[in-house]
């Protein structure tokens, strides 16, 4: 807590303009109020660069959709891009880019509802959309391969999207498979809604230590060969490109600057649970075991966690998106068409049609553990 | 719970719980379905070839005795015609190898095969002991890790073999792609992760060391399956009782990769899965140089960590010192764009943060390139010792050049090419320690 770090740097002047007393402790620098906020800033703008005015066409505006959760790390960028923006504004009189706001809502919790109409409040001049996950089965173009991963029993056609997100979920055995098949499509409906609205890219409130648990989770989750489009700046097989300017900040600094800056942050941010420590097996996901993982590694070893996600960075993705098929959940493309958990050296099944052993979806590797096999083969193509 | 039936054979009452799947089997089959994954992975990549005689990393753990079990069961049933040897190391450390060597012993008979055990006094002129005294505890550590990396390769090569399996499981591959994901060492990552490490086509002279090809045919067994195997086939194994604890990274990720496993069973095969496909995304590696510089570094680098005469932990790849390392890399980083700052026009507190970072400028990206910039290994041979490494002399061979020069002078200086010497090095310690004792 920035409470705790607060008396830990009592009577010690900030390393940075040694002028001002130091308010907490910043990668073993006792920093300031002014230089703390000033090194967020910058570690945020560093990666808004290509989006500076004197970068802009004049003539067409780019505007880029903000993925929102409402958690610090998300409500904090959307904090510092709207004072990007408006210093663009001041000093030049237009903007390097447009910003839209989307959150994506989570089925049977309405405290977020309160908390985004204070976040409209706050920062008026944005497009602030509310979509239900379920809208995912409207939005998405191909809904014959999304409908596909529904169980048999189910008459697709007579379903709303609610109830095929109902079905699809009640289909599901694990926490930890609801949990990526919702991760995975609160991904695809951002997609689908930057495109629906013209964005040109999608800005994610990822901090350094998400990312690194987004690492160890995918690799846990047999998602390693996906990587390089979940973590990396760029163009993503979705046709769009990601971006990630909170990727140089710890997730602990990002909640030290709402509790640092204050008003109106504090009461934009949705409260976390805890991560429990000692939960079931039943319901703990890997997602949590990997927050767990690191929010222990980042007290101590803050540098770890930025080489973890600096070296997935440097992994590169091979083939050309364009040409390998893509995965009906996660849309990532599959090289050689290896769909399934067979046809490899882990598999002691020697299947020699991985198509046909997976029933006729087309899921990569990693979603195939997420949606039992036994479903429908009826909508996938072969 | 009522006794089901193995979904197997569908005869017999299901006694074990697989840990892979979670399928429920009778004992039979699930010695059956164990021994046929192993062979599926023999056969599928082409692991070994008719009339090949194949030295085994025996320790007498769990993991070796199963894997000279399970090749002595396949080679029968499936005719592989390969000629199987112990080949075990013995450190040279008082009283430590006793249990297990005496274990390897009893298997060699068990399982009818020849036992060669070699040890460090043979191959590097220097036992465990010898190191300890001369060095003192304290840096001991060193020594038997590069000892230990090198010398099941050394053995091999001096029983005139070629190919040497170790007993590495797929619990310890996905520690390791974890492992080095968190170290940040990719192309570590992307060699640890195929079952074959080190190519022999790489060397001229048959006999060096280079000419060892080192496998891992238990790579997709799962640790608890294998225990469950010894267990199920009353197999005579020494169960080590880990005497050092393993470095901070290695604990680490081997308490992670058990967590997952209880939340998905898949999960360790899923791990190794990410890190086969990453290993394809690593930039210069097997795609970029076809296959050489990857595969022939020196597969037992991969070794585990810890050193067997439990003087802690090693100090290298520990968090805290690899923390220190990376985080003043990234001070410096840091320095060089707050430099950038302060030179841009910054407004006074109560007017708007400056957002837009120097105009003028581009923060300067020199000090975050040198780290940026993969070190690009070059693999050769070690001058002295033939053996596979990046630098002129290898470690070993730089190590026992220190021990050699402080050697006591009524000693008999050991030459460096351990294939002619260290057998006389050897009597001569030998001697001298009955003189001694
Ligand atoms: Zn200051
Ligand atoms: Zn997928
Ligand atoms: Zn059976
Ligand atoms: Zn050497």
């Amino acid at each position: 807590m920035p409470g705790k770090q607060i008396t830990d740097v009592v009577e010690q002047l900030c390393r940075r303009c040694t002028e001002n007393q130091a308010v907490l402790v910043v990668r073993r620098d006792p920093l300031c109020r002014d230089c703390f906020v000033r090194y967020v800033h910058t570690k945020v703008i560093k990666h808004m660069e290509s989006f500076r005015v004197r970068n802009a066409d004049p003539n067409r505006q780019r505007k880029l959709l903000l993925a929102l959760s409402l958690g610090a790390s998300s409500v904090t960028l959307l904090h510092i891009l709207d004072h990007l923006l408006e210093t663009q504004t001041s000093k030049s009189g237009r903007t390097g880019f447009g910003l839209s706001v989307v959150f994506v809502e989570t089925a049977g919790d309405a405290s977020h509802q309160d908390r985004l109409s204070k976040v409209r409040q706050a920062y008026p001049d944005y497009d602030i959309a509310s979509l239900p996950l379920h809208d995912v089965f409207r939005l998405v173009p191909d809904q014959e391969s999304l409908s596909g991963l529904l169980p048999e029993s189910a008459t697709v056609e007579e379903l709303s999207p609610a109830d095929k997100l109902v079905t699809l979920f009640g289909s599901l055995t694990s926490a930890t498979a609801r949990e990526d098949v919702a991760a995975t499509l609160r991904t695809r409906l951002v997609v689908e809604y930057a495109k629906s609205s013209g964005c040109e890219g999608v800005l994610w409130g990822d901090s350094t230590t998400k990312l690194a648990e987004k690492t160890l989770a995918e690799t846990a989750k047999g998602c390693g060969f996906s990587l390089p489009w979940h973590v990396a700046d760029g163009e993503t097989p979705f046709g769009l490109a990601f971006n990630y300017p909170l990727r140089d900040l710890l997730k602990k600094e990002l909640v030290a600057y709402v509790d640092v800056v204050g008003s109106p942050l504090p009461s934009l941010v949705l409260d976390s649970a805890p991560t429990q420590a000692s939960m079931s097996s039943k319901n703990t996901t890997i997602d949590d075991l990997m927050k767990q993982y690191f929010e222990s590694v980042e007290v101590n070893f803050p540098s770890i966690v930025s080489n973890v996600v600096r070296t997935t960075g440097k992994l590169k993705a091979t083939l050309t998106t364009n040409d390998a098929p893509a995965c009906d959940l996660c849309s990532m493309p599959v090289s050689d068409g290896r769909f399934g958990i067979h046809g490899w050296g882990g598999d002691q099944h020697g299947i020699a049609d991985p198509i046909l052993a997976s029933s006729g979806r087309r899921l990569c590797y990693g979603c195939t553990r997420s949606i039992p096999s036994t479903t429908n083969p009826t909508n996938g193509s072969a | 719970m009522a006794p089901s039936l193995c979904a197997h054979c569908k005869t017999n009452r299901a006694l074990i719980l697989r840990p892979k799947d979670h399928s429920k089997l009778c004992r039979p089959c699930f010695l059956t379905t164990f021994e046929t994954e192993i062979h599926h992975t023999i056969t599928s990549t082409g692991l070994f070839t008719r009339g090949e005689r194949i030295a085994i990393g025996a320790s007498g753990g769990k993991d070796s005795t199963v894997l000279a079990s399970v090749l002595k069961t396949l080679n029968e049933r499936y005719d592989y015609g390969l000629d199987l040897i112990l080949l075990s190391i013995d450190e040279g450390i008082k009283g430590y190898r006793d249990d297990s060597l005496e274990t390897v012993k009893r298997n060699a008979e068990q399982y009818g095969m020849q036992l060669c055990i070699l040890g460090y006094d043979e191959l590097y002129g220097w036992t465990m002991d010898q190191v300890v005294e001369q060095v003192g505890k304290k840096g001991n550590c060193t020594y038997c890790g590069v000892f230990r990396r090198q010398a099941l390769d050394r053995g091999a090569a001096r029983l005139g073999l070629t190919h040497v399996v170790t007993g590495h499981n797929a619990d310890d591959v996905a520690e390791t792609v974890l492992m080095n994901l968190l170290r940040g060492d990719l192309p570590r990552l992307s060699r640890t992760t195929s079952i074959v490490t080190s190519t022999p086509s790489l060397a001229a002279d048959p006999a060096a060391n280079t000419h060892i090809k080192r496998s891992k045919p238990l790579k997709y067994a799962y640790e608890k399956e294998i225990v469950l195997y010894a267990h199920h086939k009353n197999l005579d194994y020494f169960s080590t009782e880990c005497i050092y604890s393993p470095e901070a990274f290695r604990g680490s990720a081997r308490a992670l990769i058990k967590n997952l496993e209880r939340v998905r069973p898949s999960a360790i095969l899923d791990v190794v899965r990410s890190g086969e496909d990453m290993a394809k995304l690593v930039p210069d590696s097997d795609e970029g140089c076809g296959r050489v510089c990857t595969s022939s570094v020196p597969a037992a680098e991969e070794e585990q960590g810890g050193c067997g005469s439990a003087q802690g932990p090693s100090s290298g790849g520990d968090l805290a010192t690899l923390e220190q390392a990376l985080s003043s890399d990234d001070r410096a980083a840091d320095a060089a764009l707050e430099i950038e700052i302060t030179t841009s026009s910054i407004a006074k507190r109560t007017a708007p943060l400056p957002l837009t970072v120097g105009k003028s400028r581009k923060v300067p990206k020199a000090p975050n390139n040198t780290r940026k910039q993969p070190k690009k290994q070059v693999m050769g041979q070690c001058k002295k010792c033939g053996y596979l490494s990046s630098q002129d002399i290898c470690k070993a061979c730089v190590l026992l050049e220190g021990l050699n020069k402080n050697r006591p002078k009524n000693h008999i200086e050991v030459g460096y090419e351990p294939e002619k010497e260290a057998t006389s090095v050897a009597e001569a310690v030998k001697q001298l320690d009955v003189g001694a004792g």
